[in-house]
């Protein structure tokens, strides 16, 4: 038992007076964890990371060049924004170069599981990072966010090949415009 | 009534009747360290400082209770203003007070209703406060529905914990946390003893993730009117942006709100799905959870007992969380949550790494390398200055290693280090990035609370 | 840019008051609310945080029955009175407080002694859905308890002395057609397939799928199919046992289509199937508590008195023995899974449709018994809200409370053997009533001027009721010391949170929706505990 009453009785008639003086900012928690995170962090040899500001842990870029599959030798940029609630709540994620993706709509969302519903405290960066690798060598057609892309990828794998190369050479597919994004 | 009545010790004796025979009197299950007196209740109307954070469901019961309970220095922190959607349980809130603050309305309320009670009241977000603000508690309680802030406050309570020289906890530093929350019919409350028992960051796994739906079910297999409401939401707003690209989706906008609700239902429309109504809407972009004046009623009660039990001692404190559901007759359970020796919040005691002022942080990291207390591997090495977070050195990452080398050879001073600074440092070596203080070895006199 | 101005239907402005609560109860939960009366005697703290929680969220009315003028040890813990009240009746004080939380409300005060309402005015208390009294002495708590018994209106006796509290919901039956469970069991028909349903399954050929249908057929679908050619070496069988559903497992792992490199491809949908095989093959099948309600006297034996509750369970028995062919209305249910729109929807709708099909058909025998009866008639939706919760339908058989003061009865041996487990609630419980035995002998609380000298006192009343119950006196007087040490003082936050359960358990009284307490709870502020005991 913490006897409140007469433990606390004295110090607190002195408050104001014992603690002046400046004080420093403590870490939160989310930045704690970030920092484990990141120091932690054990990237395949595909990927590099990107902080625009190294004082700012929260905000930083991850670059994905793939050496297989139908995007090998694109450069594919993801956005990473860490909230306060991390890490009981994941990262925000977001495509940052256009891509011809079943599962990367145009407007750079990517539907990766880790990402929202299957999201849990213990998963890190890291296995976001490996989560997207993935997505670039195994495009998954049967949760499309592209439903073209997917649909495409599920009937004509040559036809799909080929568009994602036009893509990445910068140029059209159907109506949609994406900039070159060769290494 | 005069003013010099109720200052009348008389009148004061039989207002304080009913909680003056527990402070009083000694009953078989006290602790034996229970000594009742006169004194008790004339510390807890006159000396015991309670913060109450949250002025909504639970913040206004507990004003009440804890002013009905003889507590007078009260002091109650609220950012939000009054909506007509508080009425139904926030009640000390009139329809004249909405659009009015909170915690200004709730004080005002209670300072007249009881007389004698001194309430005071902040109209800010928790983290306007200073660690100066919050050292001035003798016990913090709150009734939050954001868990973002309950971790904040968290982690304010453990960093104001001291340390005696052999590391043990001086326990006049500790600012107990009482926490309640509440959900429909169900809720909880709990007692915190920071860096004694369970901490909010212990108990984490306890609270329910924010319910998500996969994304390619939202933009291509919708089945649920929620999946409708979240298409416009997360996909449908961005790409149209219906009030220009610098307007943010505004789930208090009833506006915002109407817009959503049209364009979800259009796309129900589309794939047959019923049942998209403007409440399904709001409750969805709102992330609203529903509540009830009773279950905040019990919850905060039982919060407010605990609350009276720390400051008087008269019975011990509930060990530690207690989970209420009315939903099916009245059930509660009391266990007591396991305070983790991994805690990121609670286990993170401060180490002290004695320096020379006018060393490189090279020879830091090197110590961390290679005294026996540490041997790390690959320390990442930062820290928080003038409120700025501040990345020293990390090896692993490549882009911040080319930026931060050169801090290496640079003298601490140089950098901004000054003595009795905290360091964060992860390693490998350490299940959580741990804090380090820096006592520059000429220096005598360092306070260890800061 | 102009800005968008979307049509959509703002909410008004009650709706928008009540939110956050008609996500719990509904509209229709929410006028059952408006419609209810409560009556509260004594208007003591406990009885006041009730009332405010039952205010709040916009009951009818209120009614207030105190003869007490308010004193200085009231303002120490009870809100609704201010320094002006002293000197006033309290019942009328508090009201006046009260309704300030809610102009939607009505209230009334009655300044008699409710034991004088009782000899002078009985019909009094028929007008309330429901009775809550605080701080009754014993004889009163006999005599209320037993009009209200027979006036058939539900009362709320409660209790609050120091870190103790109790209340106690006497009724002679409550019957709860929405009961929110949390986990309710999904109701899919998979063993006695509906002919539209069948009709859908048999359209489907999971072989002959394009691969994208293929990973978006409900788990449903794919649980039926392997179920069908189970079947086929296991004729006229349903797999029931571990080994049986282990054999349906490897059904559906064998319509898992494979890649080019032989590798099985993953489909959601398929992997939910498995999942499924442990809980969704459960037999269709008549609930025996179902069947206890429509076969009981009450819904069998009807008259032009009968409640709505029997007439739609006698109705319901009409539609088990006959349409149903020994089943319940199908709930129309689907819960979310893994499928394209088209898939779900349509399965959707047909569950939908045979659900209204089978209230409908309920629906008629509701009207039929009604005019036969010549009663008062009901509804469409509430027979449909009944069929789509008939398989949780909850019926509480009351006990009077007369029963608890019952020497040698069986609440007298309920009573002994928690006592003798040892169950400390029921300790709690014997002091609470020692301590109102104690009040009527001496005409003041246990330990109200001095602990100590009460001790042998209320010793002696805790005797009394263990010998009524037939059990031997406590091992030590340590509760009996610790409830003079309370001297009947009322604590404030232990009344707030009793008041905030009760006015909880009385809005379920009157919007007949989620199980009350059946029938006492007793709360132990110190120790953080709490019990449910069936007297």
């Amino acid at each position: 038992m913490i006897k409140l009453f007469s433990l606390k009785q004295q110090k607190k008639d002195e408050e104001g007076s014992a603690r002046a003086g400046g004080s420093q900012k403590k870490a939160s928690a989310a930045q704690l964890r970030i920092t484990k995170d990141l120091n932690e962090l054990n990237l395949p040899k595909t990927c590099s990371t990107e902080f625009p500001d190294p004082d700012d842990l929260l905000n930083f870029k991850l670059i994905i060049c793939p050496d297989e599959g139908f995007y090998r030798g694109g450069r594919f940029v993801f956005s990473f924004k860490v909230g306060p609630n991390y890490p009981h709540e994941p990262p925000k994620v977001k495509c940052e170069t256009s891509v011809y993706h079943p599962n990367i709509d145009l407007e750079g969302n990517v539907c990766l599981n880790i990402l929202r519903e299957d999201w849990k405290p213990v998963l890190t960066v890291n296995s976001i990072v490996y989560g997207l690798q993935y997505l670039f060598l195994e495009p998954n057609p049967e949760d499309p966010l592209n439903k073209e892309a997917a649909d495409e990828l599920q009937s004509n794998r040559r036809l799909f090949e080929q568009h994602v190369q036009r893509a990445m050479r910068g140029g059209y597919v159907g109506t949609s415009y994406f900039e070159r994004c060769l290494k | 009534m005069a003013s010099g009545e109720i200052e009348n010790s008389d009148y004061q004796q039989k207002r304080w009747h009913n909680i003056r025979k527990l402070l009083e009197r000694s009953g078989p299950f006290c602790h034996p360290d229970f000594e009742p007196s006169a004194e008790i209740l004339d510390y807890i109307m006159n000396s015991c400082k309670v913060l109450i954070v949250g002025a909504g469901g639970l913040g206004c019961e507990l004003l009440k209770d804890l002013a009905l309970m003889g507590f007078k220095k009260l002091h109650v922190v609220d950012m939000d203003t009054i909506e007509l959607s508080n009425l139904n349980r926030q009640f000390l809130f009139r329809k004249n007070d909405i659009g009015l603050s909170k915690a200004k309305c709730a004080v005002e309320f209670v300072n007249k209703r009881i007389p004698g009670c001194e309430a005071i009241a902040h109209h800010c977000p928790i983290q306007d406060l200073d660690d100066g603000f919050y050292r001035q508690f003798h016990i913090v309680v709150c009734g939050l529905d954001s868990i973002v802030a309950r971790r904040w406050l968290n982690g304010m309570l453990m960093s104001l914990l001291q340390y005696n020289d052999d590391r043990s906890l001086d326990q006049s530093s500790v600012i107990p946390l009482v926490d309640g929350g509440t959900e429909g019919f169900k809720g909880n409350a709990r007692v915190i003893l920071p860096g004694m028992s369970a901490c909010i960051e212990c108990t984490l796994d306890l609270y329910p993730p924010q319910k998500t739906f996969p994304l390619c079910t939202i933009a291509n297999t919708p089945r649920l009117p929620e999946h409708c409401v979240e298409y416009v939401k997360v996909l449908q707003w961005c790409k149209e942006n219906p009030w220009g690209p610098n307007t943010g989706l505004d789930g208090d906008d009833p506006q915002h709100v109407a817009w959503v609700h049209e364009k979800a239902q259009e796309r129900a429309m589309k794939y047959g799905i019923a049942n998209v109504t403007y409440q399904l809407t709001q409750g969805v972009l709102k992330n609203i959870i529903p509540a009830v004046a009773s279950t905040n009623a019990a919850i905060a009660a039982a919060c407010a007992t605990e609350v009276f039990k720390l400051a008087s001692s008269c019975c011990a404190n509930m060990n530690n969380y207690m989970v209420l559901n009315m939903s099916d007759g009245v059930y509660s359970y009391t266990f007591s949550a396991e305070k983790r020796l991994e805690c990121v919040a609670c286990s993170n005691t401060t180490r002290v790494l004695e320096i020379e002022p006018d060393a490189t942080l090279q020879v830091i990291y090197d110590k961390l390398c290679e005294d026996n207390g540490y041997l790390m591997k690959s320390p990442g090495i930062t820290t928080v200055i003038n409120g700025r977070n501040k990345t020293l050195y990390m090896a692993s990452i490549k882009s911040i290693e080319e930026k931060t080398k050169d801090n290496l050879k640079r003298r601490i001073t140089e950098l901004g280090l000054y003595n009795g600074v905290d360091l964060l440092v992860a390693d490998v070596t350490t299940p959580n990035t741990i804090t380090i203080k820096l006592k520059f070895s000429d220096s005598i006199d360092i306070d260890m609370s800061r | 840019m102009a800005s968008p101005s979307p049509k959509s239907p703002e909410q008004n402005e009650k709706s928008k008051q009540y939110d956050r609560q008609l996500r719990l109860w509904g509209d229709h939960g929410q006028s059952a609310l408006e419609n209810g009366h409560i009556c509260l005697i004594n208007a003591t703290a406990l009885g006041t945080e009730i009332l405010k929680s039952i205010v709040l969220p916009g009951v009818g009315a209120i009614t207030i029955v105190d003869e007490n003028i308010t004193s200085d040890e009231d303002f120490g813990c009870n809100f609704f009175l201010e320094t002006s009240s002293k000197g006033l009746n309290r019942g009328s004080e508090t009201l006046r407080l009260l309704l300030e939380l809610n102009d939607a409300v009505q209230g009334h005060s009655v300044q008699e002694p409710p034991d004088q309402i009782l000899k002078d005015n009985p019909d009094f208390f028929k007008s309330f859905n429901t009775v809550i009294a605080t701080s009754l002495n014993e004889k009163l708590i006999k005599d209320l308890s037993q009009h209200l018994w027979d006036l058939n209106i539900p009362f709320i006796l409660c209790r609050s002395v120091g870190f103790l509290g109790s209340f106690r919901i006497q009724f002679k039956e409550h019957a709860i057609i929405e009961t929110h469970p949390d986990n309710e069991r999904v109701d899919l028909r998979l063993d006695v397939p509906f002919p539209i349903l069948s009709q859908y399954f048999d359209s489907i050929n999971i072989s002959t799928l394009d691969l994208k249908d293929h990973g978006h057929i409900p788990w449903i679908v794919i649980l039926y199919k392997a179920v069908q050619q189970w079947q086929i070496t296991n004729p006229d069988r349903w797999p029931m046992s571990r080994k049986e559903k282990n054999e349906i497992k490897e059904i559906i792992q064998q319509y898992i289509r494979i890649d080019e490199n032989g590798v099985p491809i993953t489909e959601e949908n398929f992997e939910e199937a498995k999942r499924a095989v442990n809980t969704a093959l459960l037999p269709t099948f008549l609930p025996v508590k179902i069947q206890d309600l429509i076969y009981s006297s009450a819904a069998i034996n009807l008259t032009k008195d009968s409640s709505a509750f029997w007439i739609m369970c006698s109705a319901l028995r009409g539609f088990v023995e006959a349409e149903g062919k020994g089943k319940l209305p199908v709930t129309g249910v689907l819960p979310d899974m893994t499928a394209s729109t088209e898939h779900y929807v349509k399965l959707q709708n047909i569950y939908r449709c045979q659900a209204a099909a089978d209230a409908e058909i309920v629906y008629r025998k509701v009207q039929q018994i009604v005019s036969q009866l010549q009663c008062d008639t009901m509804s469409d939706t509430e027979v449909k809200l009944f069929c789509r919760h008939a398989h949780d339908l909850h019926l509480i058989k009351g006990s009077n409370i007369a029963l608890e003061y019952q020497p040698g009865g069986p609440v007298a041996s309920y009573i002994a053997r928690h006592l003798e487990e040892p169950d400390v609630m029921m300790v709690h419980y014997i002091l609470l009533r020692a301590a109102d035995m104690f009040r009527s002998e001496h005409c003041r609380a246990p330990g109200e001027w001095e602990p100590e000298s009460d001790i042998a006192k209320l010793k002696n009343c805790v005797s009394k009721i263990l010998t009524d119950v037939s059990c031997s006196p406590f091992p030590k007087d340590d509760h009996i010391h610790e409830m003079c040490r309370y001297g009947g003082a009322e604590i404030h936050s232990v009344s707030a949170f009793l008041g905030g359960c009760v006015a909880h358990e009385a809005i379920k009284l009157v919007t007949n929706q989620y199980n009350p307490v059946n029938n006492t709870f007793v709360y132990d502020g110190a120790s953080t505990n709490s019990a449910t005991f069936t007297f």
